[in-house]
């Protein structure tokens, strides 16, 4: 008993001095080329180490548990300069340290116009009125007692890559491409909402309204809401996050991501759209001659490669590389995904891994065997309705370089014999 | 079944007692929620920097704009040199109506209407102060939970009892006969969009002159005394004719199609930070005032009201057109990709991120990048 801490320290220390001598070995074995055998063994391997020999922490020392400490740069992150103020602002998903299709809930990046509601959910009331046989009230138990659906969906930004329109500027797929997850959302079919209602036969435009203090408004077109949107209450699981518009909110599959209003209050069944502050200042999409689309509410066919990119460089040297991205249709499913390594000249296509969902994230991998010279990285997605991913160069030949939105473009990371990965465009 | 309903009930319990705290002192934690209309302005706690109003460190003591390096109003700096500095009291007075203690003061904010918000705020933001000597706090946490049901009773005007009982509850028709009928005052109370068309406009009127006062008080702050915008706040003025241009300058004046869009944005979302604080007069006076630094009209006597409303053209409304995306020659060829040879020579690279380099944690110039709007 007495000596027991005597022997915890001399362990530690002695621990202490293996891993800097770890550390340099470590460091040598990469200097001199990978799989040199040493003499002496890792260390890691031959002495026994700390959580080998003491206890971790016991159940419920975190009832709600987080991500390992060793994961702390997994964090979404904003560009300050872009906004005024924090609340009415945006921050990025870190997809280049993700893998599979589903973003974890607390990596979901977000996006509000008036800060984060905070709303008890036995005080939220959803309302549905306008041209309906009768107007109703919602609480959140009543929503909860309608058939569920389960359902992974994307949902995207329009905004997302705008800042990249006149050129590559970010250097980091965390903010060209970060403004995307993708979750599981458990909720209510729209439809029996609306049924329950009853929409009149002159029903045809439907306006989506959130109880925060931006009171976000969208109009949507009621065959949409018809057909696969949906009233959600939980996330891959769980309640929905508070900047994820806790305790209720909208998907609309595939659409802008503006449109899924959060802390859904309101549904009002119109004749004819609303023109609200966010389809027409915002969420329009200027064309270089002067005019500017609105109601541009897909989200296109688009992919990006997650890793390597500039926050995930090559470390390891030559040899055997796992390329990987994500490719996305607002139109359904993704059919095909092809990556080029030396800029387009020539592609291979790559496998799709996971589940292939209508309007959900799909995961790809091209393995290659890395010769270390210089690579330039593309991807090009194509979906189940045969639309092919344009080049940057094409979506500005078309619109001009001050849409802002809807900027779908093939991406291109160049990758240098280091191992470093740049933002860049190629001719 | 029988599960549900009980946690349920446990539930708003819980809740009211935790939101209602009916301290005499003031309850910290129910400061910090009422701090959020304050936090689009103010910053307070470790590092708070000045916003678009000052830091609230140590308000308690502070003399009436005595933050160092703040641009306080001529009549705050006049209020502090007159020998006011902040306690609970002028605090009090200051919060429920700015403009009435200090006429001219430039914060746009309404005021707190409710004392418990009041009590609660300067109990939080005493927290933040060092002087502290004169209340001793009392543990927020114990005291509230102390008295649930008191609270209750003791807050008629709370508003979950009183609409409970005054409602007449009528159940749905529909299939599943779940939620009830929607009253025709809660329509009324939320229905606030209005259409193009004019769908929606309430009674009321207002002049650009009227305007200019609003204005200068509740939006000028951020928006700049002629619509221009301050710092990185939206500008709503200005920009005609640069559409076409590498910066186009998108305001109300030159991109917005419709005006109903300016009053019903104004009204459901403005000032920032204090939301559903305006008149109807206010907006349509404020509309009309916009209108004016855009020079759709320009007579300061011009009256806007529902009458006139949509007689009212902005001047881009005809360069709206609908999505032809999927007309682009990159779609409309349907061609398949090219596999190989897909370009003569080695590939150049053409532009590069870190020649602008704007990316947060690197050191690059931060102004010089596209936006998301
Ligand atoms: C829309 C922006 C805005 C909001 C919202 C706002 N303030 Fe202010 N506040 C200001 C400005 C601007 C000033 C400076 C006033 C002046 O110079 O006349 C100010 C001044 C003050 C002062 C005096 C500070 C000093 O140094 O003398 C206090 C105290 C204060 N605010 C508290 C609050 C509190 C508490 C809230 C929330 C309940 C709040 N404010 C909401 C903008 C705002
Ligand atoms: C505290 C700062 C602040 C004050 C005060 C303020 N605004 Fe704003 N305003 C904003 C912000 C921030 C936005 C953008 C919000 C968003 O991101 O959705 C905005 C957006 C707007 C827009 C839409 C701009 C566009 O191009 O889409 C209008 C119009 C507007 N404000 C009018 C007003 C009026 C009128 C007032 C006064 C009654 C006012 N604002 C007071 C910060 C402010």
């Amino acid at each position: 008993m007495v000596d027991r801490t005597d022997t915890k320290q001399a362990q530690q220390t002695a621990s202490r001095r293996s891993f800097l001598k770890a550390g340099l070995m470590g460091g040598a074995a990469v200097a001199a080329g990978t799989g040199v055998a040493r003499a002496a063994g890792d260390p890691l391997i031959t002495e026994i180490q700390d959580w080998n020999r003491y206890l971790g922490e016991g159940v419920d020392v975190a009832p709600y548990g987080k991500p390992s400490e060793f994961e702390a740069d997994v964090v979404r992150r904003s560009v300050p300069w872009l906004t005024a103020d924090p609340v009415s602002s945006i921050n990025f998903t870190p997809l280049h340290e993700l893998d599979g299709i589903i973003t974890p809930n607390g990596l979901c990046f977000e996006r509000h116009h008036g800060g984060t509601a905070t709303i008890a959910p036995a005080d939220h009331r959803l309302m549905i009125h306008g041209l309906v046989d009768t107007p109703l009230v919602f609480t959140m138990e009543d929503l909860k007692r309608f058939p569920r659906e389960n359902r992974v969906y994307f949902l995207e930004c329009a905004a997302n890559g705008g800042m990249e329109w006149r050129g590559s500027q970010l250097n980091g797929c965390q903010f060209t491409h970060g403004m995307i997850h993708c979750v599981v959302y458990t909720g209510v079919p729209l439809r029996y909402l609306l049924e329950e209602a009853g929409v009149k036969t002159t029903g045809k435009w439907l306006l989506a309204e959130g109880a925060d203090a931006a009171a976000m408004t969208r109009s949507i077109p009621m065959e949409k809401a018809l057909d696969d949107c949906l009233v959600a209450f939980k996330m891959n699981g769980e309640a929905l996050r508070p900047e994820q518009g806790y305790p209720l909110r909208l998907c609309v599959p595939g659409w802008e991501g503006n449109m899924w209003v959060k802390w859904l209050r309101r549904l009002e069944i119109g004749d004819a759209p609303w023109a609200q502050r966010e389809e027409t200042s915002k969420y329009t999409d200027l064309l270089a001659g002067g005019k500017a689309r609105r109601h541009t509410w897909v989200m296109d066919v688009k992919s990006v490669i997650t890793s390597p990119s500039p926050q995930a460089p090559v470390t390891h040297g030559k040899g055997p590389l796992v390329i990987t991205g994500l490719a996305w249709s607002g139109s359904g499913t993704i059919k095909r995904v092809d990556v080029t390594i030396d800029g387009g000249r020539t592609w291979q296509t790559a496998r799709i891994d996971g589940p292939s969902l209508p309007k959900a994230l799909h995961r790809f991998y091209l393995d290659i065997n890395w010769d270390g010279s210089e690579l330039l990285l593309q991807s090009r997605a194509i979906d189940d309705q045969g639309l092919v991913q344009p080049t940057k160069n094409e979506l500005r030949a078309a619109r001009g370089e001050n849409s802002i939105y809807h900027n779908n473009g093939i991406q291109t990371w160049h990758v240098n014999n280091d191992g470093v990965v740049e933002n860049v465009e190629v001719s | 079944m029988l599960k549900f309903p009980k946690s349920a009930a446990l539930a708003v319990l819980a809740l009211t007692a935790f939101a209602s705290p009916s301290l005499a002192e003031g309850d910290i934690d129910a400061g910090e929620k009422v701090f959020k209309k304050c936090r689009a302005c103010h910053a307070v706690g470790d590092g708070a920097k000045h916003k678009v109003g000052p830091e609230l460190n140590d308000i308690f003591g502070r003399t009436a704009g005595g933050a160092e390096g703040y641009k306080y109003s001529k009549a705050m700096i006049a209020a502090g040199e007159e020998g006011l500095v902040w306690d609970a009291d002028s605090l009090t007075e200051y919060l429920t109506k700015p403009k009435a203690m200090i006429k001219g003061t430039k914060m746009a904010f309404a005021g707190l209407k409710k004392d418990d918000d009041i009590e609660n705020i300067l109990a939080y933001l005493k927290s933040f102060s060092t002087e502290q000597a004169a209340a001793a706090e009392p543990a927020p946490e114990t005291a509230s939970e102390a008295e649930p049901v008191e609270t209750a009773a003791a807050a008629p005007d709370a508003e979950e009892p009183a609409t409970e009982m005054a409602m007449a509850v009528e159940a749905s028709q529909g299939a599943y006969g779940l939620g009830r009928k929607a009253m025709p005052d809660e329509i009324a109370a939320w229905d606030i969009d209005i259409r193009p068309d004019g769908t929606g406009l309430p009674d009321g009127k207002g002049t650009v002159a009227e305007g200019e006062p609003i204005y200068a008080e509740s939006c000028a702050v951020c928006h700049g005394d002629f619509g221009e915008g301050a710092g990185r706040w939206p500008v709503l003025a200005g920009g005609q004719g640069t559409l076409l241009k590498e910066r186009p300058v998108k305001t109300i004046g030159s991109y917005w199609p419709y005006l109903s869009t300016v009053f019903d944005y104004v009204r459901r979302a403005m000032p920032f930070g204090n939301a559903r604080s305006l008149s109807d007069d206010d907006v349509y006076a404020l509309t009309a005032y916009l209108m004016y630094l855009n020079d759709i009209v320009e007579d300061e006597e011009f009256e806007l009201s529902k009458q006139n409303f949509t007689v009212m053209r902005l001047p881009n409304e005809a360069n709206f057109i609908a999505d032809d995306r999927l007309s682009e020659p990159h779609y409309a060829k349907g061609e398949e990709p090219c596999m190989s040879d897909c370009k003569p020579g080695p590939v150049q690279i053409t532009a590069r991120a870190q020649v602008i380099d704007v990316t947060p944690d690197g050191d690059g110039d931060e102004s010089s990048g596209g936006g998301i709007d």
